[in-house]
């Protein structure tokens, strides 16, 4: 494949929905109306094939073009070591001022495709571009997405059709599976950060999708405004990479490690500050503690909304972007362990909020704050070693791949309850649909179980491979950090445990047990048709065969570890007694959750009642919300209404009184106009004499 | 300035004295008490008699003087006691008195027909309008009003500062009046004349006649009625014209301005 | 020494400032046109003098016409008079004070009651005596009866 077909197909990918999105927003409203998904599914299949096509194709056969090789760079630092494996990179090389394709020679050895765009800006030596790059792992992941939001949105056709809003939906999901495709596809930290935003702005727009509903204005709102907070942690790490390093490229900042090592020297400690602060970012964007207070909220958008961004594919940016500094985590120790620390404490409150959930998608809500906290737990185990970096970094990525299908999946089918439930999600107001919804409840079933990590399903195995690897780095990590890893194993078995009850308390309580519908579902509840059902059987099939598939044969791991940054791995293997751990807890924790909810449902009733306070607290969701009110809303209210009575008193008062002041000076000439005819006749008499004096005297 | 009112005391005098009288006669704040009368025309009085006598001699006949100084201070006094008299119809009385010696001053200065004019049109029509309004709108008699003044005593010093300036000019040496010469052709030898001609030429020469019809000569005196109808409807004929249009414009616009009988009379 | 003709010129300076300080300080309306009267005549006689200095007619001929506009003048004058006076049924200038600032308060009319003085009345107007015949009818007392009749 020549390297123009291989530039245009790289091209293709965000291009396809950026002109979907064009068209849709420009002739959805009058012409396309009620087919607006059109362009839509097409922009977005292309982006699939597209994705298949470099995964597949265009990356191995770059990797195994046998080219010169452009020297070794043996590393001498303690850092991981790069390897001289002969997989050049293809640089399509349109513009004359690539300067960092050509730097220091070495960054030629993992299978990577750069197009060029343009030059965005250029300031002293700063050169912003835009381009696009793709590796192993950005194949990988747009595979995923593209996927994902081509299966969504055939859902979401079904499912919003009758909706009013339904050009502003799709031309909302292509500009979105556009800016995620980009972010994907960036080459810099700045183009990274655009992206990063711009997704932000679209999850923001389709989460108030129903802009009426002020719940959904102020939760759209809410997930903009605590993503703020992240990216200003992102933005003050990458200021933090461009005075360090004076680029902001990924090539160039993440490719050298030796570059990086160097860094580190010069100013101890920098590299530490860096990977919180990128961190801050992550923590943002996936909802980790404390900032994950946007995600359940944000289930006021559509569902299929909630399946696509909020499942599989933005949040997933944060640990995209973790998994991509892979080279800087590395030499911050620190900073990787805050990362599982995080990822453990968010895993263990989302876990014990879903407990007592009612409502059927905050509890998928608080289970993909719970998964992304596990991914995090993994990505952190590079600090107990060197060798785990790889595994760790190929765990947590295997988790998320698989967690997209799996969580889009349960999320699309509680779209189809929703459905059929008449827009009534609260799990108390119906159960026993197994019959009235077969396919939703099969579908619901393999998803649930897959995310419960019932054996051989997509879960298990990877989230099998994240318990390893902790395992792993608290058995033969460093010394330092075995207890602390051995604590985060714990959590992390805790964790899994509590993911299989609250999943299949969720799974009992909405299709076993008495047949109860709402009032809104009308007499006879619908299932899903078929442009809803085609989905939901196609991600069931992934989410029960793709670990299978990918995971224990190692072709997953074998094909992320050619990212840049990471170092193959020469032994794979079957973590056995791990599998059987956690085949035990995920049916202990089914079975747990059949007694409770199934055989004897008096049972919830009663621990509710003899732990009154932790129940409140779990209901409660920590009362992280009140927290958060308490400390920062309401002193920067208390703050801005001081400012209005300093701007309406005090500014308002100068600029008011500097109006009087004309109206002061009046009142002295105002006297000279009483409006008696006498003192007008006088005053001009009285000139009319000084004039005629002057002139008689001076004559 | 020093020199002049060294030279002038007594006109100085003449005209502080009638200041102060005009203020005394002013109706003022006390209404109750008004200062006795007499008294404030008796200053007037004074100080009109000491300002006219300052003016100096003439020369000129007994008669003429005798004529002039009755006219002259009869219009000056009958002024002041119009301005300062409380009631309304004395005022329109003593103007009609000074109108009256006004038109005797016109008579000293040749204008016997404007003298005649002004008797009719002010004595006989201005007045005896003016009293009639006075008489219908003023039925209860002197009204409130017109026992107080305004700012008597910035109208009174300023004025007084005017005519002490007037005085000034006046008094202090005689006007020159260019008497313009009807012009007369001149040939060209005189043109060439060396530069030692008399004044005669070169007012000759240079002069400005203004309106021909209207100058004095022998057979028309300033002021004959011959000579007066030549200078109107000769050189003024188009401002006849135009004021007899503007007293029709006048007439009806007074007619239009007025209330109608069904407003409401007086 | 003057010119005779010169002594004119302080007369009519002196009916000027005469007519100058009437119009300033009095109060009735019909009294201001008197004074402005006065102040032509002032103007008149300075007219008048001058032209005799020039030896022209011009003067007087300027006269005559400063005489017709003063005629047309009263007689619009007294019209808007009337007009005022069917307003405020008064001849005090003072009442007319519209064109002040709005907020700022008019000029004080004192309307002094004259206790002391007697109101003129028609019995105050004076009066001749009869001639002739005494007449039948005793005059009336309201003042907007029509003139009593004399007979001859």
């Amino acid at each position: 494949m020549s390297e123009d077909v291989q530039q245009i197909i790289l091209w293709l990918i965000p291009a396809a929905p950026l002109i979907s999105a064009i068209i849709t927003a420009l002739l959805g409203p009058k012409l396309l109306c009620y087919k607006s998904h059109l362009p839509c599914w097409s922009a977005i299949a292309v982006s699939f094939v597209c994705s298949l096509i470099l995964l597949l194709k265009i990356l191995p056969s770059v990797g195994h073009v046998a080219a010169s090789v452009d020297g070794v760079v043996a590393a001498e630092s303690q850092a991981a070591d790069t390897h001289s494996a002969a997989a050049p990179q293809v640089v399509a090389a349109h513009a004359s001022h690539k300067s960092h394709t050509s730097h220091d020679g070495h960054s030629a050895t993992v299978p990577q495709v750069i197009a060029t765009g343009y030059e965005w800006f250029s300031v002293g030596s700063l050169h912003a571009n835009i381009e696009l790059r793709a590796d192993a792992i950005t194949a990988i992941m747009l595979t995923m997405v593209t996927g994902v939001s081509l299966l969504v949105s055939i859902f979401g056709s079904g499912y919003m059709s009758h909706d009013p809003g339904y050009p502003r939906f799709f031309a909302a999901v292509s500009l979105f599976v556009f800016s995620m495709c980009m972010l994907l596809l960036s080459g810099s930290f700045i183009q990274l950060f655009v992206f990063w935003e711009a997704v932000g702005l679209c999850s923001y727009l389709l989460i108030g999708f129903w802009f009426q509903k002020p719940a959904a204005a102020a939760a759209a709102k809410k997930a903009f405004v605590v993503n703020r907070i992240g990216d200003f942690g992102l933005i003050i790490g990458i200021f933090l990479i461009w005075t360090n390093f004076g680029s902001l490229d990924f090539v160039s900042v993440l490719g050298d490690s030796a570059r990086i090592a160097a860094v580190e020297a010069a100013k101890p400690g920098v590299i530490q500050l860096i990977c919180f602060c990128l961190f801050l970012g992550a923590m943002g964007k996936s909802a980790q503690f404390p900032l994950q207070v946007w995600l359940p909220d944000a289930m006021e958008g559509p569902t299929p909304v909630s399946a696509l961004i909020h499942a599989a594919t933005m949040v997933t940016a944060g640990i995209y972007l973790v998994a991509r500094c892979t080279p800087l985590f590395v030499m911050a120790p620190y900073a990787q362990m805050t990362v599982t620390g995080i990822g453990a404490i968010t895993a263990a409150i989302a876990a014990l909020t879903a407990l007592t959930q009612t409502d059927l998608k905050r509890v998928l809500a608080y289970s993909t704050v719970s998964q992304l906290g596990f991914m995090f737990m993994a990505l952190g185990c590079g600090a107990a070693s060197a060798e785990l970096v790889t595994p760790a970094v190929t765990a947590g990525m295997f988790h998320l791949f698989t967690h997209a299908f799996f969580k889009a999946l349960l999320f699309l089918a509680a779209g189809s309850v929703m459905h059929a439930m008449g827009n009534v999600i609260d799990m108390r107001r119906f159960s026993g649909l197994r019959h009235a919804l077969p396919i939703t409840h099969w579908t619901f079933l393999v998803g649930a179980a897959a995310l419960a990590g019932f054996p051989l399903l997509a879960g298990f195995w990877s989230k099998d491979d994240i318990i390893a690897v902790l395992g792993e780095a608290a058995k033969n990590g460093n010394v330092k950090y075995r207890v602390f890893f051995g604590a985060i194993w714990a959590v992390a078995v805790s964790a899994a445990f509590l993911t299989a009850f609250y999943t299949f308390r969720a799974y009992f309580m909405t299709f076993w047990g008495p047949e109860k519908f709402p009032e809104e579902a009308g007499h006879h509840p619908h299932e899903a048709t078929p442009i809803m059902a085609w989905p939901l059987r196609i991600l069931a099939v992934c989410a029960a065969g793709i670990g299978l598939v990918v995971g224990p044969t190692h072709l997953f791991a074998s094909y992320l570890e050619k990212t840049m940054g990471l170092t193959p791995v020469h032994e794979h293997h079957l973590h056995w007694p791990v599998m059987i751990m956690s085949s035990i807890i995920a049916i202990a924790g089914i079975g747990f959750a059949w007694m409770f909810y199934v055989a004897s449902p008096a049972i919830p009733a009663g621990i509710a009642r003899a732990m009154k306070p932790l129940y409140a607290i779990s209901q409660g969701k920590f009362f992280l919300d009140e927290i958060f009110k308490g400390l920062i809303v309401v002193p920067l209210i208390v703050i801005a209404k001081i400012a209005t009575l300093v701007d309406q008193y005090l500014i308002d008062g100068i600029v008011d009184t500097a109006g009087k002041i004309p109206r002061a000076l009046s009142l002295i000439p105002q006297q000279f106009h009483g409006g008696v005819v006498s003192n007008y006749a006088s005053v001009m008499w009285v000139g009319v004499v000084t004039a005629a004096v002057l002139v008689l005297t001076m004559f | 300035m020093m020199g002049w009112i060294q030279q002038h005391p007594m006109t100085i005098v003449g005209l502080v004295l009638w200041m102060i009288g005009i203020l005394w006669l002013m109706p003022g704040k006390n209404a109750t008490k008004p200062r006795p009368h007499m008294i404030g025309v008796l200053i007037t009085a004074v100080g009109l008699v000491t300002f006219c006598l300052s003016c100096g001699k003439a020369n000129s006949e007994l008669a003429d003087d005798v004529m002039f100084w009755t006219f002259g201070i009869g219009a000056l006094m009958s002024g002041v006691l119009m301005i300062t008299a409380r009631n309304p119809v004395y005022a329109a009385l003593w103007f009609a008195l000074a109108t009256l010696s006004t038109c005797g001053l016109f008579l000293l200065q040749h204008a016997p027909f404007l003298a005649a004019a002004t008797i009719i049109v002010y004595a006989g029509a201005v007045i005896v309008t003016f009293l009639f309004v006075i008489m219908l709108a003023q039925q209860s008699g002197a009204a409130g009003y017109d026992q107080k003044s305004s700012q008597s005593l910035l109208a009174t010093i300023s004025a007084f500062v005017l005519l002490g300036a007037l005085s000034v000019t006046l008094l202090s040496e005689k006007i020159d009046i260019e008497r313009p010469v009807i012009p007369v052709a001149v040939s060209n030898e005189a043109k060439d004349r060396s530069d030692q001609t008399n004044r005669t030429d070169l007012v000759e020469k240079a002069a400005l006649a203004g309106n021909l019809l209207s100058k004095a000569d022998a057979e028309h005196p300033v002021g004959n009625m011959k000579g007066l109808g030549k200078s109107l409807f000769g050189d003024y004929l188009f401002a006849v014209e135009l004021a007899g249009t503007l007293l029709l414009v006048a007439s009806i616009g007074a007619i239009a301005i007025a209330p109608r009988r069904e407003q409401g009379t007086l | 020494m003057i010119p005779d003709e010169q002594r004119f010129l302080l007369v009519g300076a002196g009916l000027f400032v005469l007519g100058a300080i009437g119009f300033m300080t009095r109060r009735n309306l019909i009294l201001m046109v008197l004074s402005a009267e006065l102040m032509l005549h002032g103007v008149s006689l300075t007219l008048v003098t001058f032209g005799r200095m020039h030896q022209t007619n011009e003067g007087q001929a300027f006269t005559i016409f400063t005489l017709t506009v003063a005629a047309c003048e009263a007689g619009l004058a007294l019209s808007l008079v009337l007009s005022l006076y069917r307003k405020s049924h008064s001849l005090d200038i003072q009442l007319w004070s519209e064109l002040r600032e709005t907020d700022m308060a008019g000029p004080k009319l004192e309307i002094r009651t004259l206790s002391d003085e007697p109101t003129s009345s028609y019995e105050d107007i004076p009066k001749l005596t009869p001639a002739g015949i005494v007449p039948k009818d005793q005059p009336r007392t309201t003042a907007t009866s029509a003139a009593t009749s004399t007979r001859t």
